[in-house]
Parts: C-alpha cells; sequence; structure tokens
C-alpha cells in the first residue's frame, strides 16, 4: 500500500533518516503523552474511589433496605415471601439503636445494629468485617494464636463491637497466647507437630494452659492456676472441655511427637462492658433501680468506610429488642439481590418496585444508589470538576504543538515552495503539518494510555509512595484506613466498559486538539504564494 | 528561435510581470516571448534583478502574470489565471526544476529525496526507485544514497537535484542558475552532467544563467533586458 506522500513527509519530518527522533518530535510527544497519563489517571483512581464506596456501602448495608412504612407486626413472614421471588438471595431482618457503653472509667455511644444469628452474614461480610477487625497481640516470647471469631459466637449476653469502640473502652476479646519458654522454646518441638487452639468462646477465663506429651499417643493438659489436669488421647480428635474452656487439636507433623514435647498457652478472658439504653436512663431519672447490662465482648470487627460508623456495635436482635424494651420488634431488611440484577441499577430499581408491590407497598424497598445518591452525585461533581481543571492541560500541550509547528512552518517556508513547484497541491502541503499533529497525538495517546496502564497496576506502591512523601511513616496509617487505598479497585481498559470508555475519550481528545493544533501552520503553509516562498531568505 | 517542422513543448507569448513597491508599480517583464523546442535547451542571460527568476516562475505557473498566455506541451493557460489543482497534476509530469540553492529537503536521505518527486507524482514504484539509482549513478552520487543532505558537498547536493528534477521524465527542466552556489570548475562539472542528462533523457532545459560559455553551450540564447528578450 502506498502511503500519501503529505503523510511520509510528516512522518519523516518527525522522525528523519538517519535520526531516531526530533527533539521537537520527542518533547510534543512527552507533553501530549504526559497530559493523556494525567487525566486518564486522575479519574481512573476517581472511578476507583467511587467503586471502593460503593463496594462498601454494598457491604454495610447489601444492595437495598426494605424499611416499614408504619409498625409492622407481622414481618417474620416476609422474608420467605421475599425470597421466593426470583432475583432475591438473601433477606437479613435488623433492629438499630443508639446505646451507651461502659468500661470503668471509658464510655462509648456507639451506632447498635441488631442481627440473628443463624442469618446475619447472609447479606453482611459479618465473618471478613472481624478478619478486618482482628488484631494480634504482640509478645517476644510467644504468639497470639487466637482463633478467628464468627457470627456463631454472638448471643444475648456477647457482643461485636468495632475498632473504634473497642479502643475507646479499651476492651478486647478473649485471647490465647502460645508462650515458647523452657524446653518448648522451640516454635516446632522435636516433633515439628503443633498444637493448635481451634476455638476459644467468650466465656473462657483467664488461664495458663500446658500439653506436655508423653511420646506414646497420648498427653497430658494442665491447667497451672486451678491445678486441673486432663489426660488427652490426640489420636481420638481435639479436646473438647465444654464451654468456658479452650478446644485444642493437634496438627501433625513430619515426626511423631516425642516424650517431654510441651506446649504453653497463656489464656485472657475477654472483658466485660456495661450497657445502658435510653429507657433505663428514663428509669433511673424515675428514681428506679436499673442495673446496666452486663456483655462480654466476641470479636473486634472493622467494617468499611470507618469514617462514616466510627463506633459501631453488633449485638443478636433478641439484646437489642432486650434494651429497647420491645418484643417482636424489626426496623427493616438488609436485602441481597443476585447479579444479574445488581448489576444494572435499572433493574435493581425495577426489582425494588416489584417487592413493594409484592408486600403491598407497606414496606419502602431502598436501593443503595437512591439511598446514598447525595453521595454520589458529590463525587461526580468532583469527577466533573476534576475534568474540567484538567483539560486545560491538554489545550496547553496544543499550544506547544501549534507553536512548535508554526516555527517549524517559518523555517520551512522555501521547501513548501519546492513542493509546490514540483506538483504538489498546496492543500497537500498544508496536510504535512497537519499530519504532525495527528502524529504527534496519536503517538503520544499510545503512550499515554501505557503509561496510565503502569500507574494502575504498579498503584499500590505508587500509593505509598505519595502518602509517605505528604504525610510520613506516621500518617500512612490514618490516609490507608480511612481512604483504603490498599484495596482500591481500579479497572484496567479490557476489564470494564466504563476505564475503556475513559482511555478513549481522552486518547481522542488528545489527538483531537493535537491534530487541531496543526491546522493553524497547515492553514498559513497552503496559503504561501509558492514563488514568494522560493525567494524567501 | 525555432527550427521548421520541430515540436514546441513551452512557449510563452506576450508575457508581462510588474511588481508593487511602496505606491510605484514595478515592471519587471512586458511582453516577453520565448518559446522551446522538444529535447533542446536555451539559456537566458540577463542582469542581476533584470527578471529571470520571475520568468522562470511564470513558466513553472508559481506566480500570476499580468498579461500573456503559456503553453505546456501544447496545453494554453492564461498567466493571469488563478493556480488549479489540475497544473498541479500536469506540472509533475512536464516540469522539473534545479534550484540555485538545490532545496533538498533535509530529513530525507539521497534516495528519498529524489523519490520525494516521485511520490508526488503518484509513486514510487519499483521501476522508480530503480530509474532513482540509476540517475544517482549517472550524477556521481551512486554511492550515497543513504547520506543526509546536510553530509554532502555543494556540488553533490545540486547533483541530486538534478537527479529528481529528472526522475519524473519531465518534458522541460527549468534551472534557475543551478551553477550559481558552486566554483567553477564543480559548477563546470554540474552543468555538463546536466546537459548530457537532458540531451539523455529528451528533456528540454532553459537555463537562467549569469555565466557566459554555460549560457553558449545551449541550443539557442536570449537576452533579457528591460522586460524584453533579444537575441544572444
Amino acid at each position: 500500500m502506498k502511503v500519501p506522500w503529505p503523510l511520509y513527509l510528516a512522518w519523516k519530518q518527525l522522525f528523519p533518516s538517519q535520526r531516531k527522533m526530533s527533539f521537537f518530535s520527542l518533547l510534543a510527544i512527552v507533553g501530549v503523552a504526559l497530559g493523556v497519563n494525567v487525566m486518564i489517571v486522575v479519574i481512573a483512581f476517581m472511578q476507583g474511589f467511587q467503586n471502593k464506596f460503593r463496594n462498601d456501602i454494598i457491604n454495610n448495608q447489601g444492595h437495598a433496605r426494605a424499611v416499614p412504612l408504619a409498625r409492622y407486626a407481622g414481618w417474620k413472614e416476609i422474608p420467605k415471601l421475599m425470597l421466593d421471588t426470583e432475583g432475591v438471595k438473601a433477606v437479613t431482618p435488623y433492629l438499630h439503636a443508639q446505646l451507651l457503653l461502659q468500661s470503668g472509667n471509658y464510655h462509648s455511644i456507639p451506632f447498635v445494629i441488631g442481627l440473628r444469628p443463624e442469618d446475619g452474614d447472609e447479606v453482611l461480610p459479618i465473618g471478613a468485617f472481624l478478619e478486618r477487625g482482628m488484631t494480634r497481640l504482640r509478645a517476644d516470647d510467644g504468639e497470639d494464636v487466637t482463633p478467628l471469631p464468627t457470627i456463631d459466637a454472638l448471643e444475648d449476653e456477647v457482643v461485636f463491637v468495632s475498632t473504634q469502640a473497642a479502643n475507646r473502652l479499651r476492651v478486647r476479646p478473649a485471647s490465647v497466647v502460645q508462650v515458647f519458654e523452657g524446653n518448648s522454646s522451640q516454635r516446632n518441638p522435636a516433633s515439628s507437630g503443633r498444637v493448635r487452639v481451634a476455638r476459644l468462646d467468650p466465656y473462657v477465663e483467664t488461664a495458663e494452659w500446658e500439653i506436655q506429651f508423653d511420646g506414646q499417643g497420648s498427653c497430658v493438659a494442665r491447667e497451672n492456676i486451678s491445678g486441673d489436669e486432663f489426660a488427652w488421647e490426640y489420636d481420638k480428635g481435639s479436646l473438647d472441655l465444654g464451654f468456658g474452656y479452650p478446644v485444642f487439636e493437634i496438627s501433625k507433623g513430619a515426626t511423631p511427637f516425642a516424650a517431654g514435647d510441651r506446649f504453653l498457652f497463656q489464656v485472657f478472658k475477654a472483658n466485660k462492658i456495661e450497657i445502658y439504653s435510653p429507657r433505663m436512663i428514663e428509669q433511673a431519672k424515675a428514681d428506679e433501680m436499673v442495673p446496666p447490662k452486663e456483655v462480654r465482648i466476641g470479636g473486634i470487627f472493622e467494617m468499611p468506610s470507618q469514617g462514616f460508623q466510627m463506633e459501631a456495635l453488633i449485638g443478636t436482635m433478641r439484646f437489642v429488642e432486650d434494651m429497647r424494651g420491645e418484643e417482636g420488634a424489626c426496623d427493616g431488611f438488609y436485602l441481597k439481590f443476585s447479579d444479574s440484577v445488581a448489576r444494572n441499577e435499572g433493574s435493581l430499581r425495577a426489582k425494588c418496585r416489584e417487592l413493594e408491590l409484592l408486600l403491598d407497598e407497606d414496606w419502602a424497598i431502598v436501593p443503595w444508589s437512591v439511598e446514598n445518591a447525595w453521595f454520589f452525585e458529590l463525587l461526580q461533581f468532583e469527577e466533573t470538576l476534576m475534568i474540567v481543571i484538567m483539560v486545560p492541560i491538554g489545550l496547553v500541550a496544543a499550544f506547544a504543538i501549534a507553536i512548535a509547528l508554526m516555527t517549524t512552518v517559518l523555517r520551512k517556508i522555501r521547501e513548501i515552495g519546492l513542493l509546490v513547484a514540483m506538483g504538489g497541491r498546496r492543500v497537500s502541503v498544508g496536510m504535512v503539518f497537519c499530519l504532525q499533529g495527528f502524529v504527534i497525538g496519536t503517538i503520544g495517546a499510545l503512550v499515554g494510555c501505557g503509561l496510565a496502564i503502569l500507574f494502575i497496576h504498579y498503584r499500590d506502591a505508587l500509593m505509598t509512595f505519595i502518602v509517605d512523601l505528604i504525610v510520613g511513616q506516621e500518617g500512612q496509617v490514618g490516609v490507608t484506613q480511612f481512604y483504603d487505598f490498599q484495596s482500591l479497585s481500579i479497572a484496567y481498559p479490557w476489564e470494564s466498559p466504563e476505564s475503556m470508555s475513559t482511555f478513549l475519550v481522552f486518547a481522542l481528545f488528545a489527538i483531537g486538539v493535537s491534530t487541531i493544533a496543526g491546522l493553524l501552520p497547515a492553514w498559513r503553509a497552503a496559503r504561501l504564494n509558492p514563488a514568494d516562498a522560493l525567494r524567501n531568505e | 528561435m525555432s527550427d521548421p517542422g520541430h515540436t514546441i513543448v513551452l512557449e510563452a507569448r506576450g508575457l508581462a510581470k510588474s511588481f508593487q513597491l511602496g505606491e510605484a508599480s514595478v515592471e519587471v517583464l512586458s511582453c516577453v516571448d520565448i518559446s522551446l523546442e522538444e529535447s533542446s535547451s536555451l539559456s537566458i542571460q540577463g542582469e542581476s534583478g533584470c527578471g529571470k527568476t520571475t520568468l522562470l516562475n511564470l513558466l513553472a505557473r508559481l506566480e500570476i502574470g499580468d498579461a500573456g498566455e503559456i503553453s505546456w506541451g501544447g496545453r494554453k493557460m492564461m498567466a493571469t489565471d488563478s493556480f488549479s489543482s489540475t497544473e498541479s497534476i500536469l506540472r509533475t509530469r512536464f516540469l522539473g526544476v534545479v534550484y540555485q540553492a538545490y532545496y533538498l529537503i533535509p530529513e530525507l536521505n539521497v534516495l528519498e529525496n529524489v523519490l520525494m518527486a516521485a511520490r508526488l507524482a503518484g509513486g514510487p514504484d519499483q521501476d522508480s526507485t530503480d530509474r532513482a539509482r540509476s540517475l544517482l549513478s549517472k550524477m556521481g552520487v551512486g554511492q550515497k544514497e543513504k547520506q543526509v543532505p546536510s553530509k554532502l558537498s555543494g556540488g553533490e547536493r545540486q547533483r541530486v537535484a538534478i537527479a529528481r528534477a529528472l526522475i519524473n521524465t519531465p518534458k522541460v527542466l527549468l534551472a534557475d542558475e543551478p551553477t550559481g552556489n558552486l566554483d567553477e570548475r564543480t559548477g563546470g562539472q554540474v552543468m555538463d552532467l546536466l546537459l548530457n542528462a537532458c540531451e539523455e533523457e529528451n528533456t528540454g532545459l532553459v537555463l537562467v544563467t549569469h555565466n557566459e560559455s554555460f549560457a553558449r553551450s545551449a541550443d539557442s540564447r536570449v537576452i533579457l533586458s528591460e522586460g524584453k528578450t533579444h537575441p544572444g
């Protein structure tokens, strides 16, 4: 295929023979590439934040909330009714409350969520919240081996508190540390097998457990404070002494346990907190003796977007009913839909409306996007504002290209005259300069897109570096926790149509602006009288 | 000026051109007649500023005249008409141009410079590439086809410019003081090459020169003076 001569000459003027690239081409391409890169990266990060907040909100309250429009007594049949509707994956009832917590001299007034242990984690990922909130004790001569709590630990006298509430009240759930000392100072004694704590319920008391092997398939578990001893034939299963005791189990290594192998565990009991409800405070004002409710800490959790709900508590629905003094109450349901419904905002709204009609419009079914519309409008506004601020970056690059090409036209006036003298049409001569703008824009856009993909790929390292640069190591924890940079999900262009359109829009913008920048020099070149051009000194 | 029976390839009748200098109008050419027979050469001499280059520009239709008629191989055009794109297409095949200052494109190497003229005529193809190499060899710069113009001497640059002017086998070559930037010996060599190449290629030559001996080597001569041509 023959390349049209204006494109050939445009290319050669940018990338001359015997030279890889002219200095002007290099600067112009770098300018366009940086502009495209900055625009894409900023918008991609904004979209990443939007996706993160969207996922956080869905994790915190499901795809939608069902809220009764009037007090609704017969709510217990509703979950089944809704679950029978196509596209509804899970329905979890909840109660909300505001309570006063006290631990010693410390107080907290957290946002309280009441859930049923049997289905409380079907919409909200409570397990993931507890994992996020888990902080291990640090000891030079030991290792915190506390098993991760689950929603099964939730009882009417056991609650989970958020990291912020736990820190304010100075409380912890039960924990266990494996101690390395004496002849058990090796992390892996002779056998290379381990003794693990399989369960630690919130009712365990502070204790020191020593498990000593006899080298013949059994061992003795001794509690050193009470002096209680229990024989354990570990080949037959775990050591489960019932509620209030840790459950131990064996994890065998390559060689059997030897006589004298010993494992030490230090158990710390869970803290208790006292809880007052507004009703109790009213009763106290009326001189009634109202003892606070005492509960144990079953776990510490961390919900995403902690900035919105700093101090929180999760208890059973019965616990919240008890504190509110209401029986059979339900403030609403968290709903989770199938991916096909949740993926599209239109189908999500339609499904919510379908459920409202199913429930005779006694309930309002509010999708997450409607409930948090103000927040996403704010983010959208920020995104638009960023675009408005960044577009001049592209225009500045375009001005630079226009000026450089204009200078080239002045420098090449006699060549322009010669091209016409050799038979080149004046429009085609003008095209040489317009195409230079196009080539610069296209290469710059491609390089810019490539840089943006690199930035997205290395975003975590980049963000750590930037945050470290701005707030230093000390501030990094706070910034990371609030913005959650580590988990910021930014889609590559091949992963999401939204990301692809961002890349395309800015690449086409750069190509368009660069080409337009070449128009003025092109027009000037095309207007030159060839005879005057040839006479030019 | 022309023998009966020979075809006229380039002809101008009654060409006139004046330039505006402030409020005054300076007449450079008035009623100039010129004709060039096929495969012949014509030299134009005259003092500096007498309008030789203007005459060449008018003949090449790079400048609009005030009066007159021009004929390219029998195709008549009014010198006063605006340029047309049809003329551009015709120009690539009909005319070759050589200038005193060579005007090679600095970003292209020697071969690419020669082929640029072929590109303007819709090429290049393998034939034109072979022809470009052959012309460069004929001009004695065949070994330098990959060099960029800045690495060449003045004589070499002009040889490349001549090869470029001849690549599309034009009917007429307009040469505007092609040896003006060269020393006498190199200028003589370049002029010999130019005359020989035109003869071999059957290309008519209009040569503007100050050099008396170069002018005499053309088949016919005219002297431009006071806006008119006079037999030399």
